[in-house]
């Protein structure tokens, strides 16, 4: 029996106001990580897969009202109704942020070894020469040759690679519990993709981590992440092992994204699979099954009520009565 | 094939002038391609390859310093005034991002309406009833025609942009990046757009992407471009299964898997570093600095395309040995 998950979400719903509309992008989403386990999150744009994880750390855009209920903790510590200044203190300290465009996460005008060793500054209280010291080191972990030099260039003297292996250092700094990274390789190209998801990888397994992987992409989670959850218009659709989910996908959403993915033996100039259909907007919640209207196997039952979460086997859970329990029962 | 090639690029270079004083950024270095009628031919490449930047001078986004491009024969050079614009025209581009190639205060109708005014079309009627064809081509529903273009998705945007661009009856269509800024579940609807517009419509398609799988599906042919380089060019089942440029055959084995069982087995070799500076490209083979084959001759003098097979051919001096698989730069990197 392991310990008790690093971070453990139950149920938690955001409702975000403006000052025109109000919108629940997360409705009651439940799941947990581990110390040294890696969590993808995976769904389309507007599924709610950024502002789960941003919202209960206080990173959302000014100008909104975010209202959080259900239960988001961190080692233990309830992190929905902490003041402010509390989760100031764990924003790159207990959890460090990798973001997706490495270019607009650092400070264009300062020199990698200050923006380094800043963060060691504030969160571990190092004097400027130790924190050097260790910001010589993280450049060193994340793999960039000649770090030393590195560490007196500005960010646009780099490629976008060695930017994200940056921004990696700087999310290293704080020696954090939990890594979130949100579309951390959707800016690169296929070839340094590999080279930084196999770092963060490589780091998350050497540090004993544990990382959230936010992605539209499918292909990215089967060689990083443990486990995923699959959003579908704010509600997790399935949840469960990446290697049973992936193989053997049982959410009819989740086997239409798989299987929209173009293989070696489709012809060429064959039809591509897809799902039909547009993704809901981003609105008020919805009665039943948001993904009726696109799926090929509802029934009547399904545009009524919301359909629960309910485990299947081992641990896959799927949102689906007619997956579940029939077409008849359903 | 025996039919005329519809767009042919000769010898293409396009360089900007770089901030270092004297130097020059040689985006697009001496490129030739061909595209036949109603073809959908692949380009893809890395970040900063060029190939955008090839695209864009095709249809005159951005000026080319040498080389020609002959749309059906005619040099494009040659025209001036009305007639460049005339052809021009049948040279169309569908950008990567539909939000940012709208305008937002047009509505569908408005945007498409401008778009036949241009080619000429004159009479309300006959503009009204070809901007209900083309909605009807795009898969929209004609209601759309009133609604603002910023109401609409991305997958529906992009339909308008497409639809727009098939106004003016195009004989080519550059499409630059055309599925990557929608969401996963619509960008097969678009890609199928794109084969039912070539087979109903005849258009020729140049589809610049990254997105190796798509490309492999959806394209005929396919260029592979390096550093402002075609490096490597073929029947695209054929290119995908017998790479025969080291950069092609990593550049595929760099793609992941979706299936966990494969992708774990897969501790494949990575890519080294990231594609050099184009103001200061490096002697000979463009790619010897980062290539695992790479031996004295490479950086003496720039590699001759080999001809492989029918219709596929390679820039490489091992091209022939990696395509008989007797040589695989995969191979070396695992070691």
């Amino acid at each position: 029996m392991r310990n008790e998950p690093l971070l453990s979400v139950s149920n938690l719903t955001v409702n975000l106001l403006t000052a025109k509309s109000a919108v629940r992008p997360v409705d009651g989403v439940s799941y947990s990580v581990r110390q040294g386990e890696c969590l993808a999150i995976v769904g389309e744009s507007g599924s709610g897969k950024t502002v789960m994880n941003f919202a209960p750390l206080g990173l959302m855009p000014t100008g909104v009202t975010t209202m959080l209920s259900g239960s988001v903790k961190l080692e233990g510590r309830e992190l929905i109704g902490l003041p402010e200044a509390e989760i100031q203190k764990l924003r790159g300290k207990s959890v460090g942020f990798i973001f997706q465009d490495p270019m607009s996460a650092l400070n264009p005008v300062r020199r990698i070894g200050r923006q380094i060793a800043e963060m060691a500054e504030l969160h571990l209280n190092m004097t400027p020469k130790a924190a050097e010291a260790r910001a010589l080191e993280l450049v060193k972990l994340v793999g960039i040759s000649d770090p030393a030099a590195r560490l007196r260039q500005y960010p646009h003297e780099l490629s976008g690679g060695l930017r994200q292996r940056v921004v990696i250092a700087i999310a290293l700094a704080g020696e954090p519990k939990l890594l979130i990274a949100d579309e951390p390789t959707t800016a690169l190209d296929v070839t340094v993709q590999a080279q930084i998801l196999r770092l963060l990888k490589d780091v998350q397994k050497r540090l004993n981590m544990a990382m959230v992987l936010i992605t539209h992409d499918m292909g990215v989670v089967a060689g990083a992440a443990d486990n995923i959850v699959v959003m579908y218009a704010a509600r997790a659709a399935e949840r469960g092992p990446v290697d049973t989910v992936l193989v053997n996908p049982r959410h009819p959403y989740t086997r239409g994204l798989i299987n929209a993915i173009p293989r070696r033996e489709d012809p060429v100039g064959a039809e591509f699979r897809g799902l039909p259909g547009l993704p809901p907007a981003l609105a008020a919640p919805f009665k039943g099954c948001a993904f009726t209207p696109r799926c090929d196997m509802a029934v009547p039952a399904c545009s009524l009520a919301r359909p629960p979460l309910e485990q299947v086997d081992g641990n896959v859970f799927v949102a689906c009565p007619v997956v579940n329990h029939g077409k008849v029962a359903a | 094939m025996n039919l005329s090639p519809v767009l042919k690029v000769e010898n293409l270079q396009t360089r900007f002038k770089s901030v270092q004083r004297g130097k020059f950024v040689h985006a697009v270095d001496d490129v030739s391609i061909e595209l036949f009628p109603g073809e959908i031919v692949g380009l893809v490449g890395e970040s900063g390859c060029g190939k955008s930047t090839l695209g864009r001078s095709i249809v005159g986004l951005e000026k080319a310093t040498a080389g020609r491009v002959l749309l059906d024969g005619v040099d494009l050079s040659t025209l001036s005034g009305a007639a460049l614009r005339k052809s021009r025209r049948a040279l169309q581009y569908v950008f990567q991002d539909p939000y940012s190639s709208l305008n937002d205060r047009q509505t569908v109708g408005e945007a498409i309406d401008e778009a036949l005014i241009i080619d000429g079309l004159r009479d309300p009627t006959a503009r009204e009833r070809r901007t209900k064809e083309l909605l009807d081509q795009v898969g929209l529903v004609s209601v759309v025609k009133d609604r603002h273009t910023r109401e609409l998705s991305g997958g529906q945007r992009q339909r308008v942009a497409i639809a727009r661009s098939l106004a003016v009856n195009p004989r080519v269509l550059i499409c630059d990046e055309p599925v990557s800024a929608l969401d996963l579940s619509i960008r097969a609807q678009v890609m199928n757009l794109f084969l039912r517009l070539q087979k109903d419509l005849g258009v020729a398609c140049l589809f610049i992407a990254h997105d190796l799988a798509l490309v492999r599906q959806a394209a005929s042919r396919t260029y592979v471009m390096y550093l402002g380089k075609i490096v490597e060019h073929g029947p695209s089942q054929e290119l995908y299964d017998h790479p025969s440029h080291p950069y092609a055959q990593m550049l595929l084995a760099s793609a992941p898997e979706v299936d966990p069982r494969i992708e774990k087995s897969r501790r494949g070799p990575l890519m080294i570093g990231e594609i050099p500076s184009p103001t200061n490209p490096p002697s000979g083979c463009r790619f010897r600095t980062r290539c695992p084959l790479a031996v004295d001759a490479c950086a003496q003098a720039l590699p001759p395309a080999i001809s492989l097979s029918a219709d596929h051919d390679a820039s490489c001096l091992l091209a022939a040995e990696l395509h008989r698989g007797s040589r695989s730069a995969l191979a070396i990197q695992a070691a």
